[in-house]
């Protein structure tokens, strides 16, 4: 049974709501009172979607939480993959997405700050990337303590290192200091130990990988 | 129970937790912090940890974003390279040519490993001392909270099962089984990193089997403590963050060095190893009494004070960060009664020696395109120290070895460890060393550079031939540990003291030196035979006499220093800046 986990007023619910409509595909919708209950918050959700986020989606236990996944996988599911997300346009789709994070990050942001008043001063935001720092650290420190370095499944680095590499790196210029995320500062020295990288202002390289382990991991 | 663990004031002086020991993995810095002074922490691969104030001397950019290069820790910001155990500057690459001040030393942290947890401290003396904990420790992870150290711990007690002991532990600290995860007894440490941050730090008995289940109970249990305790810490006004204090610089390195003759500042070390280094050749290794030895940087040589009461100068041949004991070599001279006599036969395993700190004649470029290291015999130690400081930093170099036979290679281990880097020339009479040098040193290079150390005609040799071939006479660097030269001390002059307003006259037969001290003005010296440079004095006015071996021949015409244990006027009066 597919269940969505869902709020209302929120565009990226709305968006896998849109799908699921399209398609036909059977589903049953929870509601998750984000504002102003703060449900997302409460150790069960967290438990289902670590950072909190919204839309989730649950197939049979199998939990989705960013949303091009989530979209994807309807699309599979209703056997309209090659449809919804024929391999010719993924590059073009992939695109779209950025571009609705853009837009969820400035037009978005705006509407909630006017809809809700959550002023989004310095402090909030700061606070914010702490709490996804914090999930961020945690996560890799259980990778590590299993055997994993990256942040994806699977002994060699991912699109997903590349891909939250950057803004983790340069954090400190936005005054979020790293020294309570120990196990994030040993990922950063593995990501700059993969052969190949590069560093920008405000990157600084890490020390020489040892010779016998591949990127001198662990 | 509580208020018997809550700190007090002086509670500087006692340890906590400042990380994990899987926090420090190869190669990595650690960015810690204890009472609000920040630490860089990091293990060298000889496995020492070192946590240092989080600040280059330089321009106090934090070190924690440096690189930890196995052996030193290096600057991200102008590359000052700081040795393992000592934190001391062992070189500044805007100063090439020029050994660091060995006072230049950052401040280091009292560190102990104990029980998959690093310790520290900043008290300089308080003992360590944690309760005996007895099978395999598992450290959880560490949950760093936005709140006092006080209330973090005020809530951790508060959290136990109810009607359970609670085990008071040194400041901050507390034995006790929480209420969510009954049946696992845990030591929690609240490690105060400043006012209003603390890290929860615990370990507990490792399970049979898979640890991995248990880290997560515990981990989900403490992360909502963490929520409770940061809610609770937001309706309070917090405490102002501490204000860090920073190593003031020191009366010692703020202010000119005493002067007074000879050697200073010596130590004891012993004899951990006497060893067979080569035909004729003892290696000795000299360990620190407790403890580590001073900061060196390649190049650099000791006096050894020899039980016969001569003082002798010998090179370290120790790659960086080796700091718990120093290598020398010394080959047997037949002259009796001769240092080295002394040290073969005489110095035994075992043996307390003194020892000066490190002083460095001879220091190492590494912004060459190549370095050339070229050794008669013995002269090999301190290109050996050399050699390995360029290996550990991947800069490239080629190294000459010439020797009377394979038998006579001093310090074959070392040698092999540099592996098909080295070229030996074994066996070559004069003529055939000296066409072989001719060989090495015919194409001089843009911005290489030469280092040559061995018997005092063989110096010669390659100084002559690579001047010669073209080599300019500053990219050739050496050092003499004996002036062989004739010696002439037949003219008698004048010397000016400028700053002293003293004139003195010098007679045949007698050093500069030697006068000033009869006349109540000590300066520093040691070899008093115009080769170990420590005498070296400004010149104001006249014409030297050089007849040092320490000077190269461009700065013996510049005229503006002088060796005054050996070198003389040409003129009648000399002005000197003393």
């Amino acid at each position: 049974m597919i269940i969505l986990y869902d709020f209302e007023l929120s565009a990226e619910c709305y968006a896998v709501r849109l799908l699921l409509g399209f398609t036909g595909l059977a589903h049953e919708i929870r509601p998750v009172d984000m504002f102003p209950g703060r449900e997302q918050d409460e150790a069960w959700f967290r438990a289902l979607s670590p950072d909190g986020t919204l839309p989730v989606l649950d197939d049979d236990g199998l939990v989705l939480t960013a949303l091009p996944a989530i979209l994807a996988h309807i699309a599979a599911r209703s056997g309209g993959l090659g449809r919804w997300w024929p391999a010719a346009a993924r590059d073009e789709i992939a695109r779209w997405f950025a571009h609705a994070e853009s837009l969820a990050d400035s037009a978005l942001r705006a509407r909630w700050i006017i809809t809700t008043g959550d002023g989004h001063s310095l402090p909030v935001l700061q606070a914010r990337a702490h709490a996804l720092l914090r999930t961020l650290d945690r996560h890799v420190w259980f990778a590590e303590k299993s055997g994993a370095d990256w942040l994806a499944a699977g002994a060699h680095p991912s699109l997903a290192d590349v891909a939250v590499f950057p803004a983790v790196a340069l954090c400190e210029e936005g005054g979020i200091s790293r020294q309570d995320y120990p196990a994030i500062r040993r990922w950063l020295d593995r990501v700059r130990r993969i052969p190949g990288f590069h560093v920008m202002s405000g990157v600084f390289p890490a020390g020489p990988a040892r010779a016998d382990v591949p990127f001198g991991s662990q | 129970m509580v208020a018997e663990t809550a700190p007090r004031a002086g509670h500087n002086a006692a340890w906590y937790p400042i990380a994990t020991s899987d926090d420090l993995p190869f190669r990595h810095v650690y960015h810690g912090q204890l009472l609000g002074q920040e630490m860089a922490v990091w293990r060298a691969d000889d496995g020492h940890v070192n946590a240092w104030e989080n600040r280059c001397l330089h321009r106090g950019v934090r070190l924690s974003i440096g690189i930890n290069e196995g052996a030193e820790l290096k600057c991200q910001y102008h590359g000052w390279r700081y040795a393992n155990r000592t934190a001391g500057c062992t070189y500044i690459p805007a100063h090439p040519a020029d050994a660091p001040a060995r006072r230049i030393s950052n401040r280091t942290y009292r560190v102990m490993e104990a029980d998959g947890l690093v310790w520290s401290t900043l008290s300089p003396d308080t003992p360590f001392a944690l309760p005996p904990v007895d099978g395999e420790k598992l450290a959880l992870r560490p949950i760093p909270v936005n709140a006092s150290p006080e209330m973090v711990l005020t809530a951790l007690v508060h959290a136990r099962r109810s009607g359970s002991d609670v085990e008071a532990l040194p400041p901050l600290g507390a034995g006790l089984e929480l209420a969510d995860l009954p049946g696992h007894p845990a030591r929690f440490f609240v490690q105060p990193v400043d006012a209003a941050r603390a890290v929860i730090r615990g370990i507990v008995a490792r399970p049979a089997g898979d640890p991995l289940p248990l880290l997560r109970q515990f981990d989900d249990v403490l992360e909502a403590l963490r929520e409770v305790i940061e809610a609770d810490a937001a309706r309070v006004e917090l405490p102002e963050p501490i204000v860090p204090v920073y190593q003031p610089v020191s009366v010692e390195l703020s202010s000119m060095p005493p002067i007074t003759i000879g050697a200073q500042n010596t130590l004891r070390v012993v004899v951990r190893r006497k060893f067979p280094a080569g035909a004729d050749i003892v290696g000795l290794e000299l360990g620190a009494l407790e403890g580590h030895l001073p900061t060196f940087q390649p190049g650099a040589h000791i006096d050894l004070h020899l039980p016969n009461g001569l003082v002798r100068q010998y090179s370290l041949t120790n790659g960086p960060g080796e700091q718990l004991s120093y290598v020398i070599g010394v080959k047997r001279e037949p002259t009796p009664g001769s240092g080295s006599q002394a040290v073969h036969e005489v110095v035994r395993e075992g043996d307390v020696v003194a020892i000066s700190e490190p002083r460095n004649n001879f220091p190492l470029r590494r912004d060459a395109r190549k370095t050339l290291f070229i050794a008669g015999g013995i002269g090999i130690t301190p290109l050996l120290a050399m050699a390995k400081a360029l290996e550990a930093q991947g800069l490239a170099y080629g190294f000459e070895l010439f020797a009377r036979s394979d038998a006579h290679i001093p310090f074959p281990d070392d040698v092999g460890r540099l592996g098909a880097r080295v070229n030996r020339h074994l066996g070559l009479d004069p003529g055939a060393t000296s066409a072989a040098i001719g060989r090495i040193v015919a194409n001089p290079g843009f911005a290489e550079q030469i280092y040559v150390c061995g018997p005092g005609p063989f110096l010669e040799l390659v100084r002559e031939e690579a001047a010669a071939a073209g080599w300019p006479e500053s990219a050739v660097h050496f050092e003499y540990f004996k002036n062989l030269k004739p010696r002439d001390s037949s003219k008698s002059f004048k010397v000016e003291l400028a700053r002293s307003a003293l004139s003195l006259d010098v007679p045949a037969g007698k050093s500069i030196l030697a006068v000033l001290r009869d006349n109540g003005v000590n300066g520093p010296a040691s070899c008093e035979q115009g080769a170990c440079g420590t005498c070296l004095t400004r010149v104001l006015d006249g014409e030297i006499d050089h007849q040092d071996v320490y000077l190269n021949e461009a700065e013996k015409r510049e005229g503006k220093v002088m060796m005054t244990c050996v070198s003389r006027a040409r003129s009648t009066r000399l002005v000197l800046d003393i």
